[in-house]
């Protein structure tokens, strides 16, 4: 399957012969650091390869379209309920650099006794089935190649089938997974005992199949009442995390600490959160990290949220970190948008390029205050884990109330969460093995008849599935309603029909966010709001972001509605602008030819802002590509604009006008082309009209080469010269 | 039902540990954290589960369906402590049978009798 940029990814292409396909390659894959990397016009410091296809940050057009892409992994979490519209979501982050992409499971998968089967819709995630996971990893497959980097597909091995979920991702060339058993018990209330010996297997399995590892303990972040007091069990969760995985036969550099910056301003973020993020590193050396964006501490508003993480990725820059993981700035109120998605990853993009070699210019000091408190917070988490051996170790301890007690350890407030050793789901399955249990296939841990010294456990049949993949059994749908095929037709006709809706996360969902600033107090400016956005046609709406400017003055609110609209692309009549040239190539045309220009605010028209931004420098005008321009000021007449260029041997004139009345605009590019006719100047000159009722249709009526309106930069009209007297020099 | 209420009294708990260099204070963090892991992963060793034996039957070739049947009966009838791939692959082997077409037969009732004995 290829991808091209200019068409959409065929689903059907997707979901053919997908009982065969197999994934190109298994285990993690890091990117490679590339140091001292000519990109654009610098030499940067933390960087990997280019891609191949991408869309840069809107100011990269300012330097040569650069789009580095920085050294750690980029993650971003999809759900929206249906994997076919995840998908055209992924390749939208992928092209703006995420190379780690986490589905999250529909609401209760964790407590499914046993894998689901077919391709269901989900709810706040998708169902992970084999068909969905092979689907996806086919797709993301095509999105690699398209994009020319590796991308890494994650997802979740916890529940109660968390064996037999690391069994499917080692076979459908998923990459990275949560696994923590903790996690399990804490927030899923699944049996203790039931979630260390499953996570016993599971581990085993993602270890030798190389996924990387992610733990749990950023939960605990999310949960606790006030997250930054809970950093002292944060280390002990992670400790006994790896501490376990490491007994399974896990690597240290699979194994990723998922991390948390804990709070968020107004509070002193850079010190508390720094100072833990080191403490952690230290004690966690070899390790990987996986750092988290704040979600604790997510407000509606965007912006702070996005100052928040630009924060946290400052705090990952400033300590070791592998992969950075990306919130979607609108997690604080909705289940994230597409494009939300893309918001996130490119605040994280932009935040490491920015920060491009800084290792050269600080370091962190050696001394001071935050060094104890870094160190107090160690030994801390070192009382805790003394705590745990003193009361009857780690089965004890939850049921006690040790964990996610909103006290400072070893302060103990009592409002921990508790779960009993023999409570829980699952409370009654965990059985011995017998002296003559044996499990037959490759990745087993514990006691087994079949772990031989030579050859594997499962030579005696010929090979299990991680061996010969063949042996896999696929199936594919088992719901004749809840299905991909059914859900596809709507979106499949819509394409046939050309028809477009607007969209936040589902094909079609009507989706729209409107911005209403009301000038009144809180209350009424709200119902205001709702009402001005009814009139707008907006159905189901719902009001997401309240921010007060002033308790009288005003408020100003984002609204989310549906608006019930469908567009045929086929009937809309299509204007394409003419994409102005390169900077460079303008310059480099321009310059060596002394180019004169003769410019003026034409009539009695005093105003001249709109020529000033053309013509100068300072505005980004056409002097900087080396056009040598007279500006002759306002009210000059068109014999004197005519007098100068003649006297300068200029190529072109531009007039502009800017106020205008009863057509006095339209007199004027005439008389220019008239006056220049009469004085046989018309075919050396070009002539350019510009002003807000300037269009370029209508200055080409009245004579002129070219007009310009509004929002006309100085690149626009470099770009048209340069053309225009590229093509006379060549008659 | 939940945990004990204490004040934050760590500069007198921590007298022990104040001694310690950052290397030996990490050094016994491991020392502490391995202590909690072993009991569990003893735990582990010598215990099974229906998610377990369901990995094992998936890797064996069987479907999720037919993996969760059998490891449902299996369970039942007090089997599963051998180990649900060691039971499919000793019917397989003594009644001559692939691996496969031993667990069809077991989904079909038969040979039961065979793995209880």
């Amino acid at each position: 399957m290829k991808l091209s940029p200019d068409q959409k990814l065929d689903i059907r292409e997707v979901l053919k012969d997908l009982a065969l396909y197999r994934p190109r390659r298994k285990g993690w894959i890091w990117r490679q650091p590339i140091t001292d990397h000519q990109v654009g016009p610098f030499i940067l410091k933390d960087t990997s390869k280019n891609l191949k296809n991408s869309v840069p940050l809107p100011a990269a057009h300012a330097f040569e379209n650069m789009d580095p892409q920085c050294a750690v992994v980029v993650t971003t979490e999809i759900a929206s309920g249906r994997f076919e519209d995840d998908l055209r979501r992924m390749r939208m982050v992928a092209w703006h650099g995420a190379d780690h992409i986490m589905v999250i499971r529909t609401t209760g998968q964790s407590h499914i006794d046993g894998l689901i089967e077919g391709t269901p819709e989900g709810v706040g995630g998708i169902p992970v089935t084999r068909k969905q996971i092979r689907a996806t990893r086919k797709a993301l497959d095509a999105i690699e190649e398209e994009v020319g980097r590796p991308i890494n597909f994650h997802s979740y091995v916890s529940g109660r089938a968390g064996p037999e979920m690391a069994v499917l991702f080692v076979e459908e060339g998923v990459n990275g997974a949560h696994q923590d058993p903790q996690y399990n018990i804490l927030y899923r209330d699944i049996n203790m005992h039931r979630s260390f010996v499953d996570a016993a297997e599971a581990k085993r399995i993602l270890a030798d199949g190389a996924i990387l590892q992610l733990d749990g303990a950023h939960n605990a972040n999310a949960t606790a009442k006030e997250a930054w007091k809970v950093t002292p069990e944060l280390f002990v969760q992670h400790a006994i995390n790896s501490a376990f995985s490491r007994a399974v036969g896990m690597k240290k550099s699979y194994i990723a600490l998922s991390t948390v910056p804990p709070t968020a301003p107004p509070a002193p973020k850079m010190r508390l959160d720094l100072t833990y993020a080191v403490a952690l590193r230290e004690i966690f050396e070899g390790y990987t990290f996986r750092a988290q964006q704040n979600t604790r501490y997510m407000e509606t508003d965007t912006m702070e949220t996005t100052v928040t993480h630009v924060l946290d990725t400052l705090i990952s820059r400033l300590t070791p970190t592998n992969i950075q993981s990306t919130i979607t700035p609108d997690e604080g109120r909705n289940i994230p948008w597409h494009y939300n998605n893309v918001a996130g990853v490119n605040t994280a993009r932009q935040t490491f390029m920015g920060l491009d070699g800084l290792d050269d210019l600080l370091t962190l000091r050696e001394e001071g205050k935050w060094r104890e408190e870094a160190r107090n917070l160690k030994e801390r988490a070192v009382l805790f884990l003394e705590e745990i051996l003193k009361g009857g170790g780690y089965y004890a301890a939850v049921a006690a109330g040790q964990f996610v007690d909103s006290g400072f350890f070893p302060e103990r407030k009592g409002d921990g969460i508790v779960r009993l050793p023999d409570k829980g789901d699952d409370a009654d399955t965990v059985i011995p093995r017998a002296s003559d249990y044996g499990a037959p296939v490759c990745s087993h841990f514990g006691d087994n008849i079949y772990t031989s010294e030579n050859g594997k456990a499962c030579e005696a049949y010929g090979g299990c599935t991680l061996c010969d993949p063949s042996k896999i059994r696929y199936i594919d749908e088992i719901d004749s309603e809840d299905n991909v095929e059914t859900r596809l037709s709507k979106p499949l006709a819509d394409l046939a029909a050309g028809k477009l809706s607007p969209e936040v996360e589902k094909h079609a969902d009507g989706v729209v966010c409107v911005t209403i600033f009301v000038p009144d107090n809180p209350e009424i400016a709200e119902a205001a709001a709702i009402e001005m956005a009814k009139h707008m046609g907006l159905t189901h709406l719902e009001v997401i972001s309240r921010r007060v400017m002033h308790p009288a003055e005003g408020s100003v609110f984002e609204i989310k509605g549906v608006l019930q609209v469908e567009i045929n692309k086929h009937e809309l009549s299509l204007t394409v602008p003419e994409q102005p040239l390169a900077d460079k190539e303008i310059e480099a045309w321009v310059r060596p030819r002394r180019l004169h220009i003769v410019a003026a605010t034409v009539g009695e028209d005093e105003h001249s802002v709109g020529l000033h931004e053309i013509l100068d420098i300072k505005h980004g005008g056409i002097e900087k590509y080396g056009f040598l321009c007279h500006d002759l000021g306002t009210s000059v007449t068109i014999e004197r604009l005519l007098d100068a260029a003649m006297e300068y041997q200029a190529c072109a004139i531009l007039i502009s006008t800017i106020v205008t009345h009863a057509h006095v605009h339209e007199q004027h590019m005439e008389r220019l082309q008239k006056l220049a006719t009469q004085r046989r100047v018309r075919d050396r000159l070009v002539l350019l009209a510009g002003g807000t009722q300037v269009t370029d249709e209508l200055a080409r009526t009245c004579g002129m080469d070219g007009g310009f309106g509004r929002g006309t930069t100085g690149r626009d009209v470099a770009s048209f010269l340069v053309r225009t007297l590229r093509q006379k020099e060549v008659k | 039902m939940n945990g004990i209420e204490r004040p934050d009294d760590f500069e007198s708990r921590r007298a022990h540990l104040r001694k310690l260099a950052d290397s030996e204070l990490h050094a016994y963090f491991w020392e502490l954290a391995e202590k909690i892991v072993d009991p569990l992963i003893d735990e582990a060793r010598t215990h099974t589960t229906p998610s377990i034996e369901r990995a094992v039957l998936l890797r064996m070739g069987f479907s999720s369906f037919e993996a969760k049947a059998l490891v449902d009966q299996m369970r039942g009838r007090g089997l599963l402590g051998h180990g649900a791939g060691h039971l499919v692959l000793n019917l397989a082997t003594a009644r001559n049978l692939s691996v496969r077409a031993a667990g069809e037969a077991l989904l079909d009732g038969h040979h039961w009798e065979v793995l209880s004995t």
